[in-house]
């Protein structure tokens, strides 16, 4: 998007006052989403996000600036008034930039941009067909196809010897939602399968056609669930999606954001006993062609597969390269962002708990009463105190062992450090389910994940009174 | 930028109507740790965003690139969102509104004052903050943000409108131990009159907030009469004007369908769209370039009226209410400036007369925890018992839910503690008959 020779010039300006790093992180951002409401095209859009950011640090200080126009003095300007920020003199001279082999190891052979928009509308009308076929209390269905193609330019230097990293993401996401009404009850449910993949994925792999009749009919089954009951009981959490918990109860506290400054529950914990000693869990960017993969972070880092827990240990922050220098550890691979507007900082991936030997039906079995939640709409953290909360959007009350009558509006919360030693059982069933995370550094795809597992008292809140 | 070349090139290429809105902003930030600046912001952006009419069918397209392609850019992007449209209704775009309510929002001064002064106010409000009481631990941040905007209306029919604006942010957030247990306290502060920035207060409220947290506990699960803080009421009436959005109504996907004109919550209920109070929130025209105008939303427990923008107003056979926003790809329905009224009731006044209830300081999850098309919701919460009158125990992990049609229809009054929060919605604390805590 620059060339390499304005590039030199802008670090060069950007270090001109004591700054030991300089980075300029350029970004083109693609997208379209096409939106069917009822079956009918309503909508069909594609956006451009263009523009680069800045960084400067030294030593713990950082200065982040952007700017969407990629002129030679716009960038040179910016880069100046960054660094005027700094009192001091050069430190760092760059002579040259080199640059860097990216593998790839998110490959895709059919880009999304490529296919006609005629042939998502014909997807997602027959996802539309298969959903209204279910019932005729679906009122609303609402059908979305989304991708973005991203391209990435990073030039960095800390010496003499610049680095330049060139990389480009691509993913796509379907969504469904179908809204069901009776005697003046409206419930909604939401399927939403995104991957770093091609239009062959989407189209061939997945089984959409089982996730649009899904989705129809847990809108209807909800009509008539109960609302949940509130108080403190055992919960069996399903596999996938369920790994919500995880990424809020444990994996915020993690990154290095918060721990670099004493700011989490967890800032002291490595070597230190954090969970129930049948978990284990890692996040891991290198899954090929996962949601929350990526070939290299916005700093130029490999992305890797980073264990947080080991046997219940804790062995591992999230280490971005700025807050790696308070906890005095290397990045690994994991400083996101959403696009050049944000300063990176250490996120999750694809962040999961790993598998165990218990099998999901004896997990269900062993419990008299409880909940069993197969389905989220989501939640937060506070990773000062660890406090987290998050809402299921599908549960189901478990008598002697059974599944039985699903039911709404249920929530649960606690602290990190209580949940995850109240983990008492672990399938070996793991999966992993798409969503969005926002923190500092805006909203990313992220994947969560983990087996089923049992919480053995965990504070459930709804409207049904006790849980009998 | 030429926008004439614009609206030509839409034309040689069959947009028969086209619309183009420019923002500029910029914006200045920076935050504190252990007494140093660690964070230092400053940023330039531009965005574009253009629609068109192709065959009586709606297109639009945007992007952040300004330069010798951007026209065409948008062009090729309008005609090809447009093509695949299968929408029954004819668009067209907006001719403009009779008489446009413009004011100067924009305060020049804001920009002015020294950025030196700025770090020392952070800097007086760290320092206040970690000697406001041995129990604080850490202050986690003290930030200030000044952001600036442009936005600029253009469309083919001739309307061409401007608004200037500026606001600051400060933000404090710090955290407390006592014993094992940590606690957490932040607030924020939003205007664009720095000079009227009240130091002192900012500090207590956020310190007197933390040291009350301190042993917390659980309560019984149960109904309790409940008082809501006024920033976690706007929260959830938020979330009730987004189902006063006639898009929603007419999709079937709200829960006021079929209300209009009926009593929906309790007589003590007021709120009403101000867009045109002059504040940072202030905008006197909306994404079609319909001027906005003040209305009453509920009055008296009575909802009088869905927010319109002009292809929904067309529908339902009535006219805009300026409440067009960009929702994605097309012009949906937005709103600014809420207002529920309160009383002159004290605080204390409006608890006296609860025996055992909860007051609710602070929500977390509802983003998630709502269920926007039936109103119910779940999410974590924290706050004070009350016993006789009197605010007892402070109570954390504890969740709170309902449904906020029946939470409306529950209201008993309001006291008169208004706050305008970052949503722009402005109201006092609420009392509801009785809301289901989840705890112990």
């Amino acid at each position: 998007m620059i060339s390499k020779s304005l590039a030199l010039k802008v670090l060069n300006e950007a270090l001109a006052t004591g700054g030991d790093y300089a980075e300029i992180y350029l970004e083109q951002n693609d997208s379209q989403a096409v939106t069917l409401e009822n079956g009918k095209v309503e909508t069909s859009g594609t956006r451009r996000s263009y523009g680069a950011g800045i960084r400067i640090l030294n030593d713990l200080k950082s200065v982040y600036g952007y700017t969407s126009v990629l002129s030679a003095k716009s960038l040179l300007t910016l880069a100046h008034d960054l660094a005027a920020s700094f009192t001091g003199t050069r430190k760092i001279e760059v002579k040259s930039i080199e640059k860097q082999r990216v593998k790839v190891t998110n490959p895709i052979e059919d880009h999304l941009t490529d296919v006609p928009t005629a042939e998502k509308v014909a997807l997602l009308k027959e996802c539309y067909a298969i959903t209204a076929s279910v019932d005729k209390r679906l009122v609303r269905i609402q059908d979305v196809f989304a991708n973005n193609f991203k391209s990435i330019e990073i030039y960095s230097a800390e010496g003499e010897i610049g680095k330049q990293f060139e990389n480009t993401e691509e993913r796509g996401r379907l969504v469904m939602v179908a809204a069901a009404a009776d005697s003046g009850k409206i419930e909604t449910n939401f399927q939403g399968p995104g991957r770093y993949a091609g239009w062959h994925y989407f189209k061939d792999v997945l089984d959409w056609k089982k996730l649009a009749k899904e989705c129809g009919e847990k809108a209807i089954l909800f009509l008539t669930a109960k609302e949940c009951p509130s108080g403190r009981f055992p919960v069996v959490i399903t596999n996938g999606w369920g790994g919500v918990i995880f990424h809020e109860a444990c994996g915020h506290s993690l990154e290095a954001t918060a721990t670099a400054k004493h700011l989490s529950v967890f800032s002291d914990s490595i070597g230190q006993q954090i969970a129930n000693p049948i978990v284990s869990a890692f996040d891991d960017g290198t899954i090929p062609n996962e949601w929350g993969s990526n070939n290299i972070d916005s700093e130029g880092h490999v992305t890797q597969k980073n264990q947080l827990i080991r046997d219940g240990i804790c062995v591992g922050f999230l280490v971005d390269k700025f807050n790696g220098r308070r906890l005095k550890m290397e990045a690994n691979g994991v400083s996101r962002r959403q696009n050049y507007k944000y300063e990176p900082t250490s996120r999750m991936s694809n962040t999961y708990i790993a598998p165990g030997k218990d099998k999901a039906e004896d997990i269900l079995k062993d419990t008299k009463l409880g909940i069993y939640v197969t389905n989220f709409g989501g939640g937060s953290v506070n990773p000062t105190t660890g406090e987290f909360n998050f809402s299921a959007s599908e549960a189901y009350i478990i008598r002697d062992g059974k599944v039985c009558e699903p039911v709404r509006g249920c929530t649960l919360i606690g602290s990190g450090k209580e949940v995850l030693m109240n983990i008492d059982r672990v399938a070996d069933d793991v999966a992993l389910g798409q969503g969005m995370c926002g923190s500092a550094s805006g909203s990313i795809p992220v994947n969560v994940g983990q087996p089923t597992i049992r919480i053995k008292e965990i504070t459930v809140g709804g409207r049904g009174g006790k849980l009998e | 930028m030429k926008f004439d070349q614009f609206f030509a090139l839409a034309k040689e290429r069959g947009i028969t109507e086209s619309q183009i809105q420019v923002t500029r902003s910029k914006s200045l930030a920076m935050s504190l740790f252990h007494h140093e600046i660690d964070n230092y912001n400053i940023s330039e952006g531009q965005n574009v965003i253009a629609c068109g009419v192709v065959n009586g069918k709606f297109g639009s397209c945007r992007t952040e690139e300004l330069d010798g392609n951007t026209f065409e850019f948008l062009v090729n992007g309008i005609i090809e969102s447009a093509g695949v449209s299968e929408k029954a209704e004819t668009a067209e775009l907006f001719a403009g509104s009779e008489k446009y309510h413009k004011k100067n929002v924009y305060n020049p001064e804001l920009a002015l004052i020294p950025v030196e002064k700025k770090i020392a106010l952070i800097h007086q409000i760290e320092d206040d903050l970690f000697a406001y009481d041995k129990r604080v631990n850490e202050v986690e941040s003290v930030s200030y943000e000044e952001h600036e905007g442009l936005s600029e209306f253009y469309n083919s029919r001739g309307l061409k409108l401007k608004q200037k604006s500026n606001y600051y942010v400060l933000v404090g957030a710090v955290d407390g131990k006592s014993g094992e247990e940590v606690k957490t306290s932040w607030d924020l502060s939003l205007g664009n009159d720095l000079n009227s920035f009240d130091e002192k207060s900012f500090v207590k409220g956020i310190g007197d907030k933390l040291v009350a947290k301190f042993g917390g506990v659980q309560c019984p699960s149960g109904k309790y009469p409940t008082i809501l803080e006024n920033d976690v009421f706007a929260d959830l009436v938020n979330y009730f004007i987004s189902s006063t959005s006639s898009d929603e109504v007419q999709r079937q996907s709200s829960f006021l369908i079929g209300k209009l004109n009926t009593k929906i919550a309790s007589s003590k209920v007021n709120i009403a769209e101000k867009p045109l109070t002059k504040n940072v929130f202030f905008s006197y025209f909306d994404d079609e370039g319909v001027a906005t105008m003040n209305k009453d939303i509920v009055k008296g427990g009575v909802l009088k009226t869905y927010l319109y923008n002009r292809e929904t107003a067309k529908k339902d056979g009535v006219t805009s209410t300026g409440n067009g926003q960009w929702e994605g790809d097309k012009i949906g329905i937005g709103y600014g400036n809420i207002f529920v009224k309160g009383s002159k009731k004290p605080f204390a006044d409006m608890i006296a007369p609860i025996k055992e209830g909860v007051f609710i300081t602070e929500i977390a999850g509802l983003g998630t925890g709502m269920n926007a098309q039936s109103g119910d919701f779940s999410c974590q919460a924290q706050g004070f018992m009350i016993r006789d009158g009197e605010l007892a125990e402070p109570l954390n992990l504890i969740t709170l839910s309902g449904n906020l049609l029946q939470m409306l229809q529950d209201v008993k009054g309001f006291d008169n503690a208004m706050k305008l929060n970052t949503d722009s919605i402005t109201c006092a604390d609420a009392y509801i008959k009785k809301m289901a805590i989840g705890g112990k």
